[in-house]
């Protein structure tokens, strides 16, 4: 059974995005100077990944992190993991923005994995320009069941892949036959483990193995193109102003309270 | 401008506001000055009657009715998938066609893409045409940054949410057609096992009036199981952070945020919350917000219009028994 997890990595979401932009003449973002960390869905899927390889002795899990050299050390974390194989797939200038390129260059890199992948599993946004539209473009494009926001997955003894989300108000369990791509969503029964100390330290010395993406991967005008980035407040609300309700804290609470008893009157009016 | 049709798959219980994608596309249409389309599709035709006055109401100035008797009860993407294709190859070869947001829609919107060769534009904010090209507009980096998008292509596939402010209705009655498809279905989808829910199930928050959300700074499920019972007295629903359902405090379910639920009640109860912009993108823009947070700097107070300053553990027992007593 091979299980190929792809990794996007984000930029530490506690860094400010002030100065992000475009890179002159490139339709690339210029992230310079900020530190990039594995998504809180990067890490489900992987982790998904590792179970399923602690569960079973005949998955053979790959890890596949997307990105350009500035990455490296983002795989030397995933590495510390211990997957049967970790490698980077792209170079400086891989971009994600045009989902029909994307899914090109994705399809190589699960390609540069394993050549028959019964199991691809991503995060259900891909990176920080995904909105969770690279998963189901992937499986798409490559003809694979597809199967969205799964917040657990094992392997069923009858081959199939036994998949469970949460669709609408009800919980599904789908059985899918291999090959199958799930995006998964983070879950408590997913939270990536520690990494024992002697993997990190091992992980630090090891050499990075990369691959660059074959010709054929890039070609073709990009159907989307990235035409400007920038950081953005959140929108105005409350006319911007909150009052701090003051005082001793019962009647801080009283105050809220009462206000709260007005809404209820107000609904079962 | 180029055609903007809503596609609205009707019956689904995973999707909340399936006319979101009606009244979105009757707002891009109206900014272009021109009119939305909608194909409404569902299993029986006698279903749309209903819908065909919402698309109405949201703005369509032409519908079109599609029925399949071989869609199952519960669809599968795979079956709306097969459906929309047929239409979308059979009725229209180009122009911008907008699925309501969630789950369900953004796959359909990106697998679509694909299966038509068309260009999938995700989960948009806004799409305005320059000439001929359509600009789009969407959320990156958790909703902290937004990217503007180009392109030439004439067929784009997106997913949208219900605009703020609604357009103007499409003067007199709609032009309606109706159609009955006929085309092969998967056949050999085995249907998905459903989880016995839980007695003690949570209610979902979209679609509540009221919404008790916690954060990290809950500290624990102890925290959670007041924020229950609040939500309880309040005939609300409890929603959560990421961080939050990470811990394992809530379920994936109750999740409010870019990647979760968006939520759009009255009033939201916001407790240990920070205020990332990550979770600010979950809740309405119309939505009041009323904050607890023992940290003055919050970010969560620059967009509540009421905010105490204390820990939550100082506030919900008093909060809840004052509640009851009343």
């Amino acid at each position: 059974m091979q299980v190929v997890v792809l990794l996007a990595g984000v930029v530490d979401p506690k860094w400010r995005l002030d100065r992000l932009a475009l890179r002159p003449g490139a339709a690339l973002v210029d992230e310079t100077g900020l530190p990039r960390r594995l998504g809180p869905f990067d890490e489900a899927a992987l982790e998904t990944a590792l179970k399923l390889r602690d569960a079973d002795p005949a998955v053979r899990a790959t890890a596949v992190l997307v990105g350009g050299p500035e990455d490296d050390a983002l795989l030397r974390a995933v590495s510390a993991f211990r997957p049967h194989r970790a490698f980077r797939f792209g170079g400086a200038a891989t971009s994600l923005w045009d989902p029909r390129a994307a899914v090109r260059l994705l399809g190589a890199a699960v390609a540069a994995a394993a050549e028959r992948p019964d199991l691809v599993l991503m995060g259900r946004e891909f990176g920080d320009g995904d909105d969770g539209t690279l998963p189901p473009a992937l499986a798409e494009a490559r003809g694979w069941r597809f199967c969205g926001l799964a917040h657990a997955v094992t392997l069923a003894g009858d081959g199939t892949v036994a998949l469970r989300r949460m669709r609408g108000p009800r919980e599904e369990i789908l059985r899918l036959r291999p090959p199958v791509l799930a995006s998964v969503t983070n879950d408590r029964g997913n939270r990536l483990r520690h990494p024992l100390l002697k993997h990190v330290m091992l992980a630090r010395r090891a050499p990075v193995e990369a691959i660059a993406p074959p010709p054929e991967a890039g070609e073709g005008a990009p159907a989307l193109a990235l035409r400007g980035i920038a950081a953005v407040p959140p929108p105005p609300r409350g006319g911007g102003a909150c009052r701090l309700l003051t005082g001793p804290i019962e009647t801080q609470v009283e105050e809220l309270a009462t206000l709260l008893r007005r809404w209820r009157a107000v609904g079962e009016g | 401008m180029r055609r903007v049709c809503a596609l609205v798959p009707l019956g689904d219980p995973a999707i909340a506001d399936p006319f979101a994608a009606v009244a979105a596309a009757a707002a891009v249409a109206a900014r272009g000055g021109g009119q939305a389309s909608a194909i409404l599709l569902a299993r029986e035709a006698r279903r749309g009657d209903a819908a065909l006055a919402q698309a109405a109401r949201e703005g369509a100035a032409e519908i079109l009715r599609a029925a399949h008797p071989a869609l199952p009860e519960a669809p599968q993407a795979e079956h709306l998938l097969a459906a929309f294709a047929h239409l979308l190859r059979t009725e229209a070869r180009d122009g911008l066609f907008i699925l309501p947001a969630g789950p369900v829609g953004e796959e359909l919107a990106a697998r679509l893409a694909l299966r038509l060769d068309a260009v999938p534009l995700g989960r948009c904010t806004d799409i305005a045409w320059e000439g001929r090209t359509l600009l789009a507009r969407r959320p990156a980096y958790g909703g902290r940054a937004e990217a503007r998008l180009a392109t030439e292509a004439t067929l784009c596939l997106a997913a949208m949410r219900r605009p703020a402010a609604a357009a103007a209705p499409a003067g007199g009655a709609p032009a309606v057609r109706a159609v009955t498809l006929d085309v092969a279905l998967p056949g050999d989808l085995e249907p998905p096992g459903v989880a016995e829910p839980a007695a003690d199930a949570p209610r979902r928050p979209e679609g509540a009036r009221i919404v008790v959300a916690g954060g990290r700074g809950m500290g624990g499920a102890e925290g959670f199981a007041q924020l229950r019972e609040l939500a309880a007295l309040l005939d609300g629903a409890v929603g959560a952070s990421l961080p939050a359902v990470d811990a394992g405090w809530a379920a994936v379910a109750q999740q409010v945020g870019q990647s979760g639920a968006f939520v759009a009640p009255e009033l939201y109860l916001a407790f240990g919350l920070s205020g990332t912009a990550q979770h600010l993108a979950g809740i309405g823009p119309g939505t009041r917000i009323v904050a607890v947070n023992p940290d003055p700097e919050a970010e969560i107070f620059r967009v509540a219009e009421l905010g105490l300053v204390a820990p939550w553990q100082e506030v919900l027992p008093r909060l809840i028994g004052r509640l009851r007593r009343a």
